[in-house]
């Protein structure tokens, strides 16, 4: 019932916009649209170069009975009865005419505009797109902007005596790519229920012509060869005409030469495009996609056996998750994403944890086909926290924009980062020890690179700061204890304590004097301002 | 005045931050002591597998290898050296070739004799110790940590040749009736 009503209402609005199309058709010089008909060029083609910019003009469907009684009424004397709208208008090579080829084999012919919103409209459905703005991008081949150019010299050659076409200018022309613009957007946003805007959320239009990419190699090279040959201070002309589709002033005036050289053998004006008269139309591509959405937060890692990355080696997976797992795999069915990349700032060793306030990461999303509401985020955060194994959990999980990996990469280096190790020495622990410790503050050390790093980090020797150091007892202990640290960051810590066969100088065993080995290592606080708690 | 009290009000922030203010954290931090084992694995023990060439070149002059397995590209090897007790050492560096096999590390010198240190691996070499110029008694007093030779990179095929030829920490202990 829904759509009788639609359909019924679209024939109307149709029959309003054609009433008013032809209006439009006959307000114009009718010699010049005859003209231009008999060559070749399709109605909307004509509107854009005569400057009409209402989209309603282009929506319309157009009959093509109607077209030639436009003209037929005032003029019938000029109109042979066979000029009809071209089935491939040789200047926008069907693009306005919504007349199309699916994959170089089917061709599809489109009444309006509105039939190729739907067919757009229908794609998003599939797709399961959920959106509240769209961005339409359209690409042509440029071969179709030239074509605008010599049509339009054409018509200046033809009609520049005549009283219509004085003060008229080139600029005035709208491009097939605006005039197509112009035709769907409209449409769209009364389909999609949302607006045309700036948005991730992108539907394109690809237009190719398998001849039309080879045509604009050969003309340009005829352009060059014309060049040289004249003689007639083209020299200064650059390699501006080269650049395809974008052709100067200078290259206008190239072509309008070569116009004359021309006609000078021929003597009627006729259009002469690039390409010979094709039935073929553009062939078109549209995809519906969404740019990167970014979930960010603190993730914390509460188990020894859970790498930060996802880490196989010949098919041989090292521990027994990875944080970039459990968080990608629980994000991005929320989003309906096609996959995910992981970010962190920083990263620490499978066997060290991570806790206190979390370390920044940032999930990236990739053609999410929904953008998940706060709530929905808070959710999310509420669901991970409360997984069975407690592995991971994360802090302040919500979306964010892609500054925030500006933020996150920015200072890394600099960031200092809290630790605490549970370290043995070889010798009972004094309390001199303790405040001897306590008191050194910036702590300068030379580390090499760690053995255990050797067969992927370059050899040198890193200089790094230890800021300050606390020795917590641990009872029923004498050569245990607990050492807190902020360091800078890029520390290897268990290098510090253990000295690595004497390439980490100084060391907590040539602090103490004696020999000191590192049992476990904690992460407890990594100091950056981003995704903390607001 | 105002740069006094500046200073105990930085002194006391200080002290706050080093403090574990949170307790939940604390309790996820603080082991349990009876838990924790007299003397714990050292690093090498832990990181490394020790492999030993007894007589390598002249009788009684043994080589240890540490051998850092780092994935499946190639591990690291560092070798040490037993001279024996001796009272004087000077050591001397010779060469820095990129691939070593069995050709000079370096000149060890002691009170009676010159060695030349050879290597029982072949491989690209990575580093010398350039601490035993300084602190050649290293050798000795910290043979299995501090004193070792030389790092190097054998390719897994090397590596594989010569490892059937090396001797387990165990079976050194038995050759050598060393506990």
């Amino acid at each position: 019932m829904a759509n009788e009503t639609q359909d019924a209402s679209q024939a109307t609005v149709n029959g309003d916009n054609a009433q008013s199309l032809c209006d439009v058709v006959r307000g114009l010089p009718s010699r010049a649209v005859v003209d231009l008909w008999s060559t070749g060029v399709c109605t909307r083609c004509i509107l854009r170069l005569f400057g009409i910019r209402e989209h309603d003009y282009y929506r319309s469907s157009l009959s093509r009975s109607i077209l030639s009684s436009v003209v037929g009424d005032s003029e019938k004397h000029l109109v042979d009865s066979n000029v009809r709208e071209p089935v491939v208008c040789r200047v926008c090579l069907g693009i306005l005419q919504f007349t199309y080829s699916v994959d170089n084999k089917l061709v599809v012919e489109r009444e309006s505009a509105s039939e190729l919103a739907v067919s757009i409209s229908d794609l998003l459905r599939q797709q399961g797109f959920q959106i509240d703005s769209f961005s339409l991008e359209v690409s042509i081949p440029p071969i179709i902007q030239e074509n605008d150019r010599i049509a339009w010299l054409y018509m200046k050659r033809k009609f520049e005596s005549e009283l219509w076409f004085q003060g008229k200018s080139l600029s005035e022309c709208i491009s097939a790519k605006d005039a197509l613009k112009i035709s769907l957007t409209e449409i769209l946003e009364t389909m999609l229920g949302c607006k045309s805007s700036i948005s991730s959320f992108h539907i394109r239009l690809t237009y190719t012509h398998r001849i039309a990419s080879i045509t604009v190699d050969s003309s340009n090279e005829g352009c060059k060869r014309r060049k040289t040959g004249s003689g007639n201070g083209l020299d200064r002309i650059n390699d501006d005409i080269k650049c395809s589709g974008f052709l100067t002033s200078e290259a206008d005036a190239v072509v309008e030469r070569s116009f004359v050289s021309l006609q000078a053998n021929e003597s009627p004006v006729c259009l002469k495009l690039p390409l010979e008269q094709s039935s073929e139309p553009c062939c078109l591509e549209f995809l519906c996609y969404r740019t990167q959405i970014y979930v960010g937060g603190r993730y914390l890692k509460y188990s020894r056996n859970v790498s930060q990355s996802c880490w196989i080696i010949d098919d041989e997976r090292m521990g027994e998750a990875s944080v970039e797992e459990i968080l990608g795999s629980n994000v991005l069915p929320i989003c309906r994403g096609d996959n995910y990349k992981f970010h962190a700032a920083g990263r620490e060793d499978i066997d060290v944890r991570m806790l206190g306030s979390g370390r920044p990461f940032l999930l990236e999303i990739q053609n999410a086909r929904l953008v998940p509401s706060d709530d929905s985020v808070k959710s999310l955060e509420i669901a991970i926290n409360n997984l069975e194994n407690k592995l991971v959990g994360v802090k302040n999980l919500k979306l964010v924009d892609s500054q925030s990996w500006d933020l996150m990469r920015e200072g890394e280096a600099e960031k200092q980062k809290q630790y605490v190790a549970l370290v043995w020495i070889s010798r009972p622990l004094k309390d001199e020890d303790l405040h001897f410790i306590s008191s050194l503050k910036d702590t300068h050390i030379q580390q090499r690179t760690p053995i255990r790093v050797l067969h992927r980090r370059s050899p040198l020797e890193r200089e790094k700061i230890i800021h300050w150091m606390r020795i917590e007892k641990i009872v029923g202990s004498s050569q245990y204890f607990l050492l807190h640290l902020c360091t800078q960051a890029g520390t290897y810590i268990k290098e510090f304590v253990h000295g690595d066969l004497g390439r980490t100088q100084p060391s907590i065993g040539s602090i103490l004097s004696c020999r000191a080995e590192i049992l476990r290592l904690d992460v407890t606080d990594v100091k950056m301002d981003c995704f903390l708690t607001e | 005045m105002n740069e006094y009290i500046g200073d105990e009000t930085n002194h006391a922030q200080e002290q706050k931050e080093h403090e574990i203010e949170d307790p939940e954290l604390h309790k996820l931090i603080l082991p349990n002591a009876e838990d924790l084992p007299l003397i714990p694995p050292s690093s090498v023990e832990s990181n490394f597998v020790s492999y030993f060439a007894p007589d390598f070149m002249k009788p009684r002059h043994d080589q240890y290898i540490y051998r850092h397995a780092n994935g499946k590209k190639g591990g690291i090897t560092a070798i040490d050296f037993n001279v024996g007790k001796s009272d004087r050492i000077g050591i001397k560096v010779t060469g820095k070739r990129k691939k070593e096999s069995n050709s000079a590390l370096c000149k060890v010198c002691t009170n009676d004799a010159t060695y030349i240190v050879r290597c029982c691996v072949k491989g690209s070499l990575l580093e010398v110790n350039g601490r035993l110029t300084k602190q050649p008694d290293f050798l000795n007093s910290a043979a299995d940590r501090e004193g070792y030779i030389a790092i190097i990179m054998p390719k897994p095929a090397d590596w594989l040749k010569v490892k059937d030829s090396l001797l387990s920490l165990e079976d050194y202990k038995k050759l050598r009736e060393v506990s």
